[in-house]
């Protein structure tokens, strides 16, 4: 075969020389006409050409009256406002009081699933205390960025004292939970870097890999097996794996299934495949572990191989915001490049107060997670025979995410029956629970369900009584 | 002591990519850079001056003609990708034909295959592999070439 190629070569440079070398046919003023400079006389002569030309810019062809005509004909006018629809018309139920595990709807009390109170800090004094001394002492907004005279004592404190209760060197607080991983990943990730992502993380998540330019792989969802086979992949696919950066996105908790993430096996295979990991712990953080520390302390990992985690915390710990941990380098670069940090005012004094007293709850009273257990427990149990739905969620998750047994045809019709389901357990037996409602821009694609957030203030006959009339109200409208 | 430092008007072109060609000084290097190559392959090599030219032009065509025609884009990401679908040739001078510096940068291939050509007395294989460079670079530089990809080669994204 090469043999072959050589003698092919060979052949046409012989060819080609025999032509460039042919014996001068012509001699004009006493100079031989070789190949050569005919090459070279034509070189020259277009090259002089194009010198002597003046320089435009390419013009922009205007359409012709032809062309104007058509794309008039073809234009189908639009309204200037849509239909109102019947959906566009639903209101939700609107909470008149605090979301704690009991709320007002509608002047009645009911029993609140719908809020994402896990240690059901909702109300209490002593985080309203810190509240109310840091509004007499700092008054309500901040005023500035962190960079710009925005940093109150408040902050540091809030960062050292999560910090030090995660085990981590340093971290990094942000003004508004969803815009800490959404700022996080494009401070790391860039154009060209390589990012595996679940294929269920959330809205915010997602806006965050867009973000970062990176190119996005999706594993199936919480699949361990194809995690592996997509790391395989990709390092087998780029030209020089070493010199990208590659990172795996996961959620511990998922918002849009409450499953749990496998944190050892993707610690194992982000070490087999050198790649970077980033958790984000919004649903886990003061859940998980014994000491609500979150999935590392739950699977038993070193809190140091996990690169980045972030966190939101308006879900255990009742307050807004959010923070970034990992090693003194990761929390140090987004000080300057991470832009939701940068570039919008920081956490007002009072959260952050609110959040070091919520840490400060959770270390001192570790019995409330054994509370929040055995409530996930009980609820789980007393929802595993709901007639026409079926649990979908991990045993140890304090979102209970209930999804049709056998979906209706269309995701249009899942999400009404679904929500006749949540009306009719908030008018009949006065329960809020709340359906996914996954934004026009959100492109994942689990099945949507409804989604039952357990509190650790949520007493037995909370949970007896939610589990009751869902099974009641399913039994009828699923027929 | 003359003017030690050169005055550089800052330059309108805001794409960063290509802006660095407007310098003054820019012509000159370069041309001291393919003289100075030249003079490292002819000591290298230890071969015959015309070699070195080949050497040279050849090398001078794979470099510029990945450069200059073939990657695409900016290594910049602020310019969040508006330059993604042309390659430095095309971005250059905001996309106007026939502008100086494009003239010199056609005719610097051109003057380097008469030079590898003349010093090499016109033998094959040199001949056949300067004058196969030569051309493609020319017929990459001219304008009517501006956004075409032939068979639609380097035309993905």
């Amino acid at each position: 075969m090469a043999l072959a190629m050589v003698n092919v070569t060979a052949s046409v440079l012989d060819w080609v020389s025999s032509a460039f070398d042919a014996p001068t046919r012509a001699v004009v003023f006493g100079v031989p006409i070789d190949g050569h400079l005919v090459v070279e006389a034509l070189l020259v002569v277009v090259i002089l050409f194009q010198l002597t030309r003046k320089s435009y810019k390419p013009p922009k062809k205007p359409l012709t009256e032809k062309e104007i005509d058509e794309l008039c004909d073809d234009w189908v006018p639009e309204p200037l406002t849509p239909q109102i629809t019947e959906d566009m018309m639903y209101e939700p139920p609107t909470l008149e009081s605090a979301a704690g595990p009991h709320a007002i709807v509608n002047g009645k009390e009911v029993v609140n699933f719908a809020s994402a109170n896990y240690l059901g800090l909702v109300g209490n004094e002593k985080i309203t205390d810190s509240c109310v001394g840091a509004l007499e002492k700092y008054g309500v907004g901040s005023c500035g960025p962190r960079g710009f005279y925005g940093t109150i004592d408040v902050h540091l404190d809030c960062e050292q004292k999560i910090a030090k209760f995660l085990g981590t060197p340093d971290s990094i607080l942000y003004s508004y939970g969803i815009s800490t991983i959404f700022s996080v990943i494009p401070a790391f990730c860039k154009k060209g870097d390589i990012i595996v992502a679940d294929e269920g993380v959330h809205w915010a998540v997602q806006n965050g890999l867009y973000l970062s330019r990176s190119t996005v792989v999706y594993f199936k969802h919480n699949d361990m097996k194809s995690l592996e086979n997509k790391l395989e992949e990709v390092t087998r696919r780029s030209k020089q794996p070493e010199k990208v950066r590659r990172y795996i996105v996961v959620e511990a908790i998922y918002q849009n299934s409450g499953q749990i993430a496998p944190l050892d096996e993707i610690v194992r295979l982000k070490e087999k495949y050198r790649f970077r990991i980033i958790l984000d712990e919004s649903h886990s953080f003061g859940v998980l572990g014994n000491s609500g520390r979150g999935l590392a302390d739950h699977c038993g990992v070193p809190i140091e191989k996990i690169d980045i985690i972030t966190a939101g915390m308006g879900n255990a710990l009742a307050t807004d915001g959010g923070f970034c941990t990992g090693s003194v380098r990761v929390v140090d670069h987004q000080r300057l490049s991470s832009s939701g940090y940068v570039f919008s005012a920081s956490l007002p004094p009072y959260l952050a107060s609110a959040a070091i007293a919520a840490v400060d709850y959770l270390e001192e009273n570790p019995s409330v997670l054994s509370k929040l257990r055995t409530n996930i427990a009980t609820l789980f149990n007393e929802l595993s025979d709901v007639p026409g739905l079926v649990l979908a969620s991990h045993i140890l998750s304090p979102i209970v995410f209930l999804k049709l047994k056998k979906s209706t045809g269309t995701g249009k019709t899942d999400i009404d029956l679904l929500d006749s389901i949540a009306k009719q357990a908030l008018e009949e037996d006065s329960v809020l629970i709340a359906t996914t409602k996954r934004s026009s821009l959100d492109k994942c694609k689990l099945p949507i369900g409804l989604r039952l957030f357990v509190s650790a203030s949520h007493s037995e006959s909370d949970l007896l009584k939610a589990a009751a009339s869902l099974k009641r109200v399913a039994a009828s409208v699923i027929s | 002591m003359g003017k030690l430092y050169v005055e550089a008007k800052p330059s309108v072109d805001l794409n960063k990519n290509t802006e660095w060609f407007m310098y003054p000084g820019v012509w000159t290097t370069y041309i001291a850079i393919l003289f100075v190559s030249w003079f490292l392959v002819l000591s290298v090599f230890g071969c015959t001056p015309g070699v070195a030219w080949t050497v040279v032009n050849l090398f001078h065509f794979a470099v510029t003609y990945h450069f200059f025609h073939w990657k695409k884009g900016t290594p910049f990401a602020e310019d969040q990708g508006i330059y993604n679908a042309l390659t430095w040739w095309e971005q250059m001078d905001n996309g106007k034909q026939l502008t100086r510096n494009r003239k010199f940068l056609t005719a610097v291939p051109v003057v380097l295959y008469l030079i590898a050509s003349h010093t090499t007395d016109y033998q094959q294989p040199m001949l056949i592999l300067n004058t196969l460079a030569v051309f493609v670079l020319v017929v990459a530089k001219f304008p009517n070439m501006h956004k075409v990809r032939i068979f639609g080669i380097n035309a993905g994204n």
